[in-house]
């Protein structure tokens, strides 16, 4: 509990012997991860390697079966638990800006509305009745006029967020995140609805957001790495298999990450409790991963 | 979740596609045995000249009694049958009253259905919200609330008219009442479906933020369910004034008191004006919601 009650001076998340069950599966087993402030992290991996239940536990979204996780110097390891209470868990999910991979805006409201719920928790924004009957302030819908336009939708901004496009939606989200103002960003699949150039706008964005916050983000187009990442781990079947500077990244790293192992010779349960992975396949050529696992 | 639950519960019930085949003997079954008691009991009669009664109605429903307004006789004189002369009406005039009256019955059928769909609107809403399965009230609050719902909605309005009227006395406000404690079955059962289909990622993604759960329901619950429960006070109100119209029969006001009056006088015209009423009423409100909710949704 010393790093919860008393967090390394710049460590935003702290990660101690997680191990993530979800239904009698083990979704995740990571030993130990420590992103410090201002750190810009990309999460790769194959399908179902648990990069975004990563993201997900370090949201406070789903609760860890065993050890403990701390973001921005707190406790998020119980989601149920009263370890913390609900403001304090209000006040944890103002600090982290989460870009989901559904691309999530309320249908009925227009973009412009959209963006000024992430001034919601603010402190001092606007009174409560302002937000119940949403009638915002001058100067938040000015501030969130000004993120549209800068991500070139200055004409869409009275549209309704279901008549916007996918890339759109897209721009909405992150605008949103930036009258968040989070110190912690959590990205999972950014660009998934982009063709190839929105995307890189959309990654200079994100980048442009988390100048002075913490950025994870999980990623399948490899291509992007250079735009969004000065750090990146690769993830398979829930546990950890690199984590390097992006600069010592090596091609032949990236292909074995995403080459599928052998089902025959791969351990179909955790030796920590005996369950069920959900993948059982063991990737070759990563002692790391493979120490952990000696079924 | 739940039938799986009980297939798992229940392992001898048959599943698949001969669990669909064993649900349809059953039914087979029900409807058999339905028939066949009410045919060994001879309950199943056609009355004793099927054919010309309904020649006989259908041509007295043929010549509805408005139009006594214009082709009506001005001397209609009834006599018994020695010939004597019992009384003289002008039935134009005479129509004209009636017309007046069946105004007014409508009037008040719609007053019925109008007040009493609003309060029934308003008394389920904070019900429908406890018993939506999606926004987590508590579990114990949940239930009772849906089980208030259901309870509400398995009462026919016509009982719950009879019962009121004997605490608040014959007129509309037993009818009022009775409308909005059968319909907020309704109302509760419509909210919380209208709140169940709402996208909950949008809501997370609001509650992510760190907004308070006012502030969630307020900005992301309440503007994607709002047309949808407008649509449903549309339908339900729509519902109400078809359904206040029978109120009448047991004395709550309305319409449904001519009607009753013209079935026991036999005076199917007459009976045949009040229904072309009623489908007019029915059929313009329609048309009117329709619209309404087409500019909402």
């Amino acid at each position: 509990m010393s790093a919860v009650n008393h967090p390394l001076p710049g460590v935003v998340v702290d990660v101690r012997d997680l191990l993530l069950e979800i239904k009698g599966r083990c979704i995740l087993d990571v030993p130990s991860l420590t992103v410090r402030h201002g750190e810009r992290v990309a999460l790769i991996g194959p399908n179902g390697a648990g990069k975004s239940s990563l993201l997900k536990a370090l949201g406070g979204f789903v609760s860890a079966s065993q050890g403990r996780i701390a973001v921005l110097g707190r406790d998020v390891t119980g989601v149920g638990s009263k370890a913390m209470s609900a403001a304090q868990w209000r006040a944890l999910r103002a600090e982290i800006g989460q870009v989901m991979q559904g691309l999530h805006l309320v249908a009925r409201l227009s973009a412009l509305e959209n963006v000024v719920l992430g001034a919601l928790a603010r402190p001092g924004a606007m009174p409560l009745w302002r937000s119940w009957l949403r009638c915002y302030p001058e100067s938040l819908l000015r501030e969130a006029r000004q993120a549209l336009s800068d991500l070139g939708l200055e004409h869409r901004m009275d549209t309704r967020a279901d008549r916007l496009s996918g890339g759109e939606r897209q721009k909405v989200s992150l605008a949103r995140l930036r009258l968040q103002r989070p110190k912690l960003l959590l990205a999972d699949e950014p660009t998934s609805a982009l063709d190839p150039a929105a995307a890189q706008q959309a990654c200079d964005a994100l980048v442009a957001l988390a100048a002075d916050a913490t950025l994870l983000t999980v990623v399948h187009d490899t291509e992007l790495l250079p735009r969004l990442a000065d750090r990146v781990i690769g993830l398979k079947e829930g546990r950890l298999v690199f984590d390097a500077p992006l600069k010592t990244l090596s091609p032949d790293l990236l292909k074995n990450l995403y080459e599928t192992g052998d089902p025959a010779d791969g351990c179909h349960s955790n030796p920590r409790t005996n369950l069920p992975l959900a993948l059982p396949l063991r990737p070759r050529g990563f002692p790391a991963s493979a120490g952990r696992c000696t079924a | 979740m739940q039938p799986s639950a009980t297939f798992g519960t229940r392992p001898w019930l048959p599943r698949g596609r001969l669990g669909f085949f064993t649900l349809v003997l059953a039914y087979a079954g029900l409807v058999l045995a339905c028939l066949l008691t009410l045919l060994a009991a001879v309950d199943l009669s056609w009355g004793r000249a099927p054919w010309h009664n309904l020649l006989k109605t259908v041509s007295e429903f043929a010549h509805p009694s408005f139009l006594d307004l214009w082709w009506g006789p001005e001397r209609l004189e009834y006599r018994s049958d020695d010939g004597t002369l019992l009384r003289v009406e002008n039935r134009q005039h005479v129509e004209a009253q009636f017309l007046a009256g069946l105004g007014r019955a409508t009037w008040t059928t719609f007053q019925i259905a109008t007040l009493g769909s609003l309060l029934a609107a308003v008394m389920a809403l904070p019900l429908g919200l406890l018993s939506a399965r999606n926004l987590s009230a508590p579990a114990w609050a949940s239930r009772t609330a849906s089980t208030l719902l259901d309870t509400l909605r398995a009462i026919h309005t016509l009982v719950f008219g009879l019962v009121l009227v004997g605490i608040v006395g014959l007129g509309p406000t037993a009818g009022i009442l009775a409308i909005a404690l059968h319909s907020m079955g309704t109302y509760g059962k419509l909210y919380a479906e209208s709140i169940e289909t709402i996208d909950m990622g949008a809501v997370d993604a609001v509650r992510a933020t760190g907004a308070s759960p006012s502030q969630v329901f307020f900005s992301a619950v309440w503007p994607s369910v709002l047309p949808q429960f407008v649509s449903n006070h549309l339908y339900v109100w729509e519902f109400n004034i078809r359904d206040s119209t029978i109120l009448g029969l047991i004395g709550a006001g309305g319409l449904g008191l001519l009607i009753s009056e013209a079935v026991s006088l036999f005076q199917w015209s007459r009976l045949a004006t009040i229904i072309l009423v009623v489908i007019a009423l029915v059929m313009a409100f329609d048309a009117l919601s329709r619209r309404i909710r087409k500019a909402l949704l």
